[in-house]
């Protein structure tokens, strides 16, 4: 313990490079600190949009994309997701109306129209 | 002259058999200052199905859409049909929540894993350094295996299941529990069986209705087309004595169910040589689309004829194969009697219901399955309510997804396919009262052989022009001796 003592005082007196793994001890907890000064703001972030309510477009936008991925209507690709509503309508699966009534509502915008992988090819 | 004459009365016998009414000397006696005429059936009330027209044609989807349309149109049939054949309370299960050693039924699309099976993947593989296949008739080997498919899952079958009957795309239900192998036991399995039938409108009067199929015409074997201008003849009532034109005034209705043209027109010589040597030469199809014409003029203008294309035939190669344009047929498609039909073909013809094709879906199920009879595939398609479960795995098909065509809704009175190589016809009567004729027509330019439906009786009954074909010594009464 005391050989370890003096050690230490040896290795501080033998100058400013023992004072570097202070510093990066130092270092490790004010980044740990700071970490958690990141998650806070972070958390923060998070809550900030919470009481912010979602916009009617992303919503109707996250309900078609929830109906995209529902395996029981069948594969969405290739068709239009109005296609693929009348489709699942016809076989008797009973689609959700509001996933119609979403579709008729808005124009021609692909991003309503089309299911998510639109945009990539086959 | 002579030889005509022999050629019908060979005809009566077969094609007339139950009506036989020959007057005796009306061929041979004296000109007679009365001519007979015998007045053709009226035309039949008949209306077409659009159920086979494309409307827009986009390439651009996958062909799971098929497959997943298909499942959902059956799947309730075969759920029912399961709980007919196994019990009321019959678990069936989706593959997501089957358990272990449980005995359940499953419903699912049968994939057949085929070692066999061409495929372009393989061939391009360079790496593999294969050697060129030879070219096979069937496709199937003693290692093939069943898998169940359904929307997330797929299961290996195994036990009871006639592996090399079944082929890929067909839904059915098996029952049976899962082992411990992951693979499924199968005890039993059921199919849709025949779907419901419309009664048939009964019939006053015997009315016929020809089939033909493989025309043939642009190819090298001449010999048909005596027998075809006979067929035609027959037709048009230019041949036999009084009692026969009589009968062939019963024919109420032509229908070409595919192959028109021989395959030799498809010659891809043309793209093959250099452009220099083939500019002046015309495609081969020309000409015999030329000859159809004339052929056509001759029968529209006396019956109404209904052409189906064929696989050789000049329109989109996939099923379901678009009418042949009327611009091909300058004479005959001035006749309003000239219905250009799809292959599939569905009519009603005087309240009974034709459905069938050119016979591709048929021929592709020989090729990779243990089947060779026609008569059997078709009667198997019937009880599978699929017209071509091979499409789009094998056979060409058009990228449905709003729901699958060949799924049979309700039944037919006569289910045929064309170009098979012989005639067969069978009667098949359904669980409920359906009551179907099969019929396998013949190609007719390897055949000579045409066939007959009775719309009153669906009695069905070929007629033979073999007349100078070297395989027959039976029935040379017409050689080239007389």
């Amino acid at each position: 313990m005391y050989e370890n003592r003096n050690e230490l005082v040896e290795e501080s007196d033998m100058g400013p490079k023992r004072r570097l793994i202070t510093d990066t001890f130092k270092v490790v907890k004010r980044a740990k600190k700071e970490q958690k000064k990141d998650k806070e703001p972070t958390a923060q972030e998070k809550k900030e949009p919470e009481p912010l309510p979602l916009t009617q477009r992303e919503q109707d936008l996250l309900e078609l994309r929830q109906f995209d991925l529902d395996w029981r209507y069948g594969p969405c690709t290739g068709i239009s997701r109005l296609q693929r509503w009348e489709r699942a309508e016809l076989h008797g699966l009973k689609p959700p109306q509001t996933v119609r009534e979403l579709l008729l509502g808005r124009g021609e915008e692909t991003e309503y129209t089309h299911s998510l992988w639109h945009d990539l090819p086959l | 002259m002579l030889v005509q004459v022999r050629i019908t009365e060979q005809l009566s016998t077969i094609m007339f058999s139950d009506l036989t009414t020959q007057k005796e000397g009306t061929l041979m006696g004296q000109p007679s200052a009365e001519c007979p005429v015998f007045d053709r059936v009226p035309p039949t009330n008949s209306s077409y199905s659009e159920r086979f027209k494309l409307g827009e044609r986009s390439f651009s989807r996958q062909y799971a859409h098929i497959y997943a349309a298909r499942l959902m149109q059956m799947r309730d049939i075969l759920s029912t049909r399961a709980k007919q054949t196994w019990g009321e309370h019959v678990p069936v299960r989706r593959l997501c929540d089957l358990q272990m050693g449980e005995q359940c039924c499953i419903v699912g699309t049968i994939f057949k894993h085929m070692e066999l099976q061409p495929s372009i993947l393989k061939e391009i593989s360079e790496e593999h350094n294969l050697l060129p296949q030879p070219p096979r008739s069937k496709f199937i080997s003693p290692t093939d295996e069943l898998i169940l498919e359904d929307e997330l899952q797929r299961i290996t079958l195994e036990g009871n299941i006639d592996t090399p009957k079944f082929v890929t795309g067909s839904v059915i239900a098996v029952f049976g529990a899962e082992k411990n192998d992951g693979k499924f036991t199968v005890e039993g399995f059921c199919m849709a069986d025949l779907p419901p039938q419309a009664p048939r409108q009964t019939l006053s009067s015997d009315r016929f209705v020809l089939l033909a199929s493989g025309l043939g015409l642009g190819g090298s074997g001449a010999d048909s087309l005596l027998g075809l201008q006979l067929l035609v003849d027959l037709v048009t009532g230019q041949l036999g004595d009084l009692g026969e034109q009589d009968r062939a005034s019963q024919i109420s209705r032509v229908l070409l169910a595919g192959n028109l043209l021989s395959q030799s027109t498809q010659d891809k010589d043309s793209f093959n040589k250099a452009k220099y040597l083939t500019k002046k030469t015309q495609a081969g199809s020309v000409e015999a689309i030329r000859m159809l014409d004339e052929l056509l003029v001759q029968l529209v203008a006396s019956v109404p004829v209904d052409v189906m294309p064929g696989q050789y035939d000049p329109t989109n190669y996939t099923l379901p194969q678009q009418p042949l344009h009327r611009c091909m047929f300058p004479l005959s498609t001035v006749y309003p009697t000239l219905k250009l039909a799809s292959n599939p073909y569905q009519a009603d013809i005087d309240g009974v219901r034709f459905l069938g094709t050119s016979g591709q879906n048929v021929a592709d199920i020989v090729k990779y399955s243990s089947m060779e009879d026609h008569l059997e595939i078709l009667e198997d398609t019937l009880r599978l309510r699929h017209m071509a479960p091979t499409a789009p795995d094998t056979l060409g098909c058009y990228p449905f997804y709003h729901k699958d065509p060949f799924i049979l809704e309700d039944c037919p009175h006569v289910y045929f396919s064309g170009n098979a190589p012989a005639f067969q016809s069978k009667r098949i009567a359904g669980d409920d009262g359906q009551e179907v004729l099969l019929v396998a027509i013949p190609d007719f330019s390897r055949t000579q052989c045409a066939c007959l439906v009775n719309l009153r009786t669906l009695e069905c009954e070929p007629v033979r022009f073999s007349s100078f074909s070297a395989d027959d010594n039976e029935d040379n009464e017409m050689n080239i001796s007389h």
